[in-house]
């Protein structure tokens, strides 16, 4: 994954979502990243926190909360976690990927303003 | 003192918004985007030429590169509508550059809108340009084990074309764990095995997009 980009936009949000909401300093991010969505940790951690450097986001740490995969059989409507490409229950292979795409900001951590 | 926010937002929703609007404005003329990936030099411009060559569809395509204008000059001989983005050292496309890009382009006069995305099997599977689907590309040089070393894309994409068949004879390439592997990551994506240089394989291509180009009229707006 493109870590550079996430981080990016990551910081756009913040800045935006700070100024708008009257928020003091930010704390902690909380993201949620899926499993499937190939994201680096560290080098995300890493480009976060180069481009917050001397902004108004400089300090706030990355949480990073791993997502793992999970599926849904679209023909007997049994879930599992893991990625078996067919169903456990009935065989199918017309599954939908419930869990492991996701690439969210879950939460923030804010001071309030002084 | 501190609080904690709950936001649940996606990170690229700003992206997310421009791959939005291009979705609509399809579904509104009825146009298939196909966002074609693979490894640099795995045969999606020869694959585009020979769509152009031999199945009668009007097609446009945007192309990215990091530099020149050698993919779009060759579809450009052969009559089809191009764009060339240049992404300077970005490795993949993003949606905003795709809708600017679309605005050089006949797009009511087209069935099928081709997205060559920059070679590359990582990162430009990551970005929603408001494709219909992901194109897949394996060449047969690049190995058999590349699915499972590269799964978002081969998982993510509807279709998954296996290239430079006639090199097959040639090369260690083990085709059942190939096919095995793509299964597990994607069990309902069809495999066409083409040739790109001879046409190989292309019509089991051609008429893929054609069923998918007859659903999307179907649905427009």
């Amino acid at each position: 994954m493109h870590e550079v980009s996430l981080a990016e936009s990551i910081a756009a949000s913040l800045i935006d979502l700070k100024k708008e909401q009257g928020w003091g300093r930010i704390v902690e991010v909380r993201l949620r990243i899926g499993a499937l969505r190939q994201v680096f940790p560290e080098i995300l951690c890493f480009a976060f926190e180069t481009l917050t450097k001397g902004t108004e986001l400089e300090g706030a740490g990355l949480a990073i909360d791993d997502v793992p995969i999970s599926f849904r059989c679209r023909d007997c409507g049994a879930c599992w976690a893991g990625d078996d490409s067919l169903c456990p229950e009935c065989g199918s292979m017309h599954r939908e990927t419930v869990a492991g795409n996701e690439l969210e900001i879950e939460s923030v951590e804010v001071e309030e303003q002084i | 003192m501190s609080r904690i926010v709950t936001l649940q937002q996606s990170i690229m929703a700003e992206d997310e918004r421009f791959a939005a609007a291009i979705r609509e404005s399809n579904e509104r003329r009825g146009l298939l985007m196909v966002n074609m990936i693979g490894s640099p030099g795995c045969g999606k411009t020869t694959l585009l030429e020979r769509t152009a060559q031999s199945s009668g569809l009007s097609f446009g395509v945007i192309e990215g590169d990091l530099a020149t204008n050698r993919d779009a000059e060759r579809l450009d001989r052969l009559g089809v509508p191009v764009v060339q983005v240049n992404t300077h050292g970005g490795c993949h496309l993003e949606a905003n550059v795709i809708e600017k890009a679309m605005e050089s382009l006949p797009l009511d006069s087209l069935d099928v809108l081709f997205v060559e995305n920059v070679g590359n099997l990582v990162c430009p599977a990551e970005f929603d340009l408001g494709e219909d689907f992901k194109a897949a590309l394996l060449s047969t040089p690049e190995g058999a084990d590349k699915p499972l070393k590269y799964p978002y894309l081969f998982s993510s994409s509807k279709v998954v074309l296996l290239t430079k068949i006639d090199l097959l004879p040639y090369l260690p390439f083990d085709m059942k764990m190939f096919s095995e592997d793509v299964k597990k990551l994607n069990p309902e994506a069809p495999v066409i095995s083409v040739n790109g240089m001879t046409g190989e394989g292309v019509q089991e291509w051609t008429d893929l997009l054609r069923e998918k180009i007859r659903e999307k009229k179907t649905h427009a707006r």
